[in-house]
């Protein structure tokens, strides 16, 4: 699914990422934790094609293309997803037109006619009942005004409405009461299946109790530096960083 | 000789009626200077290009109407209409209204008082007060409100055109009327447009107006609206430029009385090397008034804009709200515009609060879009859309609405 070969990249003159490998199987869910700035979300961002980041060195291949090669747009209509740590608000663009635009967009890219209204409606329903993300949320601009925690359920709703081959989450827990955890993550594991793989970006094991993972990485200073099973979370939360 | 101020206005000829107007507007045309780049008012919007053709004012005889603009501009908007070309009202096309309790007939016809001062400031306004063709006229009764909105639609059509309407509009007290001011040119049309919208709002009256520019053709139009509220009136102004070679849109609006509010808010998105430029004046004199005043603009390709806004609270003017924003978006790197706000407050007990920006695409909203799938473009005209949309929600019309927003969706490829 993914295979992400001795990766550089920096931001202007920081080199951020300094050499990372990781594969991800079809259906394998990966946890990457790792102390603050170690270059979690930068990593995140390099796959999703934010421009301000300069791939210096390495590869990325996605299901069998080059996915560094692919401006944002285009690496989300082939089945990338990212939910981001800090999502943006757009006021004046409402999250259903938004939404409508997004699956067009990957349709066309498909050689697919745009959804049937319907259609489109029924999935929002379906999506949004999946992260019981509440109706007015919908009908509203895009995270305008949204919670902390309500902004992150927006995010899991978007993936689900687009089905990802492969989704980043990046630290989607950050700001999610316990419920919100909860119902995210069911969410989450409703999604998973034999072809959907998930790279898991957080701090905490209280994920992880949810969203079991198969492989748990440790990043730090821009490279994977232990990778284990899902125990090595549970080993994290208690020692720290310190002893790797 | 051409370039000068006498020889540019040499060919135009003046119709026989307001003969003391006119002869004012001949003197002025010689006291005044033509406007260049040592005035402040004009130091963006040169017109030397202008001046150095040669146009002539026609007469409204013989008109053949484009065919491929529709005489009525907002088909679905159940209103009334006055259709003018080139200055001269088209009667085979208009549609007035007809009531004990209003006037509505051409300019022409009636010989207004005027009580603007405009043509004794500027030069344009001069030549405006010496040689208009026709224009609105429309007197609404105490009390009254006129049950349709009337649209006034300018064509100028041909080459080498001297057009200048000249609208007034007289509301009594308590009275109240929505006006649709469209202007547009034809494909080959090329000269100038230069109009002028003058308006009295009585107390407790309440006038609505939009403005659209959706001009083809290489025109240079100037629009210069004056506006006079009394106590306890209301005005709501709305300035579109859809489409125009250069355009220069004036607003002035004189508080007169206490307790008026004033909205005014206008959106531009030139491309190409289109030149627009927004002047507004708003001028607190009394007491309890309230304006809010939004423009947004995105500047294309290598256009150019200028925004300047002026808001006086003066003296006496105590508890006077007012509210002023300016936004631009320079979405290309040869694009520009001169954005300054002119804030004079003299009273002390007032709440006044302006914002001025100019700045690009919001990076991060276009990078997020951009992550769901949705291409460049459509991201930025999602963008766009929303940014413009605010102003264009202020019109209150929906088929007006509905109309401005088909343009621009045409004009800038918005799904
Ligand atoms: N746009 C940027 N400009 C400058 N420095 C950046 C930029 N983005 C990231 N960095 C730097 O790169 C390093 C890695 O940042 P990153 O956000 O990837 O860390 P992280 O592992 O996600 O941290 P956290 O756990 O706090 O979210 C940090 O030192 C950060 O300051
Ligand atoms: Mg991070």
């Amino acid at each position: 699914m993914l295979k992400i070969k001795n990766l550089h990249a920096q931001v202007g003159d920081t080199q951020i990422l300094q050499g990372l490998n990781l594969e991800v199987g079809p259906g394998e869910v990966h946890a990457i934790m790792g102390p603050n700035g170690s270059g979690k979300s930068t990593l995140a961002s390099v796959l999703s094609g934010r421009e301000s980041y300069e791939v210096t060195d390495g590869s990325v291949d996605f299901d069998g293309v080059d996915l560094l090669e692919m401006d944002a747009s285009d690496r989300a209509r082939e089945g990338l997803f990212l939910a981001f740590q800090y999502p943006v608000e757009i006021p004046g663009v409402s999250n259903m037109n938004f939404m409508k635009a997004a699956i067009n967009g990957k349709r066309a890219h498909q050689g697919l006619d745009p959804i049937k209204g319907t259609d489109f409606l029924q999935k929002v329903k379906d999506c949004a009942s999946l992260v019981e993300l509440d109706g007015r949320l919908r009908d509203r601009s895009v995270n305008e005004g949204f919670s902390g925690g309500e902004k992150k359920r927006n995010e899991i709703f978007q993936m689900a409405m687009l089905e990802p081959k492969l989704a980043v989450l990046d630290e989607t827990d950050s700001g999610l009461d316990i419920d919100a955890l909860r119902v995210v993550s069911q969410g989450v594991n409703a999604m998973r299946n034999s072809d959907r793989s998930f790279i898991v970006i957080t701090h905490y094991q209280r994920l992880l109790d949810h969203i079991v993972p198969d492989y748990v990485h440790v990043l730090s200073e821009g490279k994977i530096v232990k990778s284990g099973g899902k125990e090595l979370a549970l080993e994290l939360e208690e020692k720290g960083y310190d002893w790797i | 000789m051409t370039g000068s101020k006498e020889s540019f206005i040499s060919n135009f000829k003046a119709p026989e009626n307001s003969r003391g107007l006119r002869s004012q507007g001949d003197q002025y045309l010689v006291d005044l200077p033509v406007p260049g780049r040592r005035s402040e008012r004009w130091k963006y919007s040169p017109i030397s290009k202008l001046l150095n053709t040669s146009l002539n004012t026609c007469s409204g005889e013989g008109v053949v109407w484009p065919e491929e603009i529709l005489p009525d501009p907002v088909p679905f908007l159940d209103s009334y209409r006055l259709v003018f070309r080139n200055g001269h009202y088209v009667s085979s096309l208009s549609d007035m209204p007809i009531d004990d309790d209003v006037i509505c007939m051409p300019l022409s016809e009636v010989g207004a008082e005027f009580t603007n001062d405009y043509h004794k400031r500027e030069w344009v306004g001069a030549m405006n007060a010496a040689y208009h063709q026709d224009g609105l006229f429309l007197k609404v009764s105490k009390n009254v409100s006129l049950d349709r909105p009337v649209v006034i639609h300018h064509l100028t059509d041909g080459a080498d055109i001297a057009a200048l309407p000249r609208h007034y509009i007289e509301l009594e007290e308590g009275a109240g009327a929505e006006v649709v001011v469209w202007s547009s040119a034809s494909e080959k049309s090329s000269g100038m447009c230069n109009g002028i919208l003058e308006a009295n709002v009585s107390s407790n009256a309440y006038l609505r107006v939009d403005k659209i520019c959706n001009e083809a053709g290489e025109i240079f139009k100037f629009s210069h609206e004056y506006i006079k509220q009394e106590r306890d009136s209301r005005v709501k102004i709305n300035t579109f430029t859809i489409k125009g070679h250069w355009v220069r849109n004036e607003l002035e609006i004189v508080a007169n009385g206490p307790g008026t509010d004033s909205t005014f808010n206008g959106a531009y998105l030139p491309t190409g090397t289109e030149h627009v430029d927004n002047h507004t004046v708003m001028d607190h004199a009394y007491p309890n008034g309230t304006s809010s005043e939004l423009y947004r603009g995105i500047m294309y390709d290598k256009s150019t804009g200028v925004f300047n806004g002026k808001v006086f609270v003066r003296k006496d003017a105590q508890q006077t709200n007012a509210f002023q924003q300016n936004s631009n978006i320079v979405a290309d790197k040869g694009a520009t515009i001169n954005a300054k706000p002119e804030l004079e407050i003299y009273a002390d007990d007032v709440k006044c609060s302006h914002g001025c920006t100019v700045g690009q695409f919001d990076k991060e909203a276009l990078f997020y879009l951009k992550s769901r799938g949705i291409g460049s473009d459509e991201a930025k005209a999602l963008l766009v859309k929303a940014y413009v949309g605010d102003v264009i929600s202020s019109v209150d019309r929906e088929e007006v609405r509905n109309e401005i927003l088909r343009l621009y969706s045409e004009r800038h490829g918005w799904a």
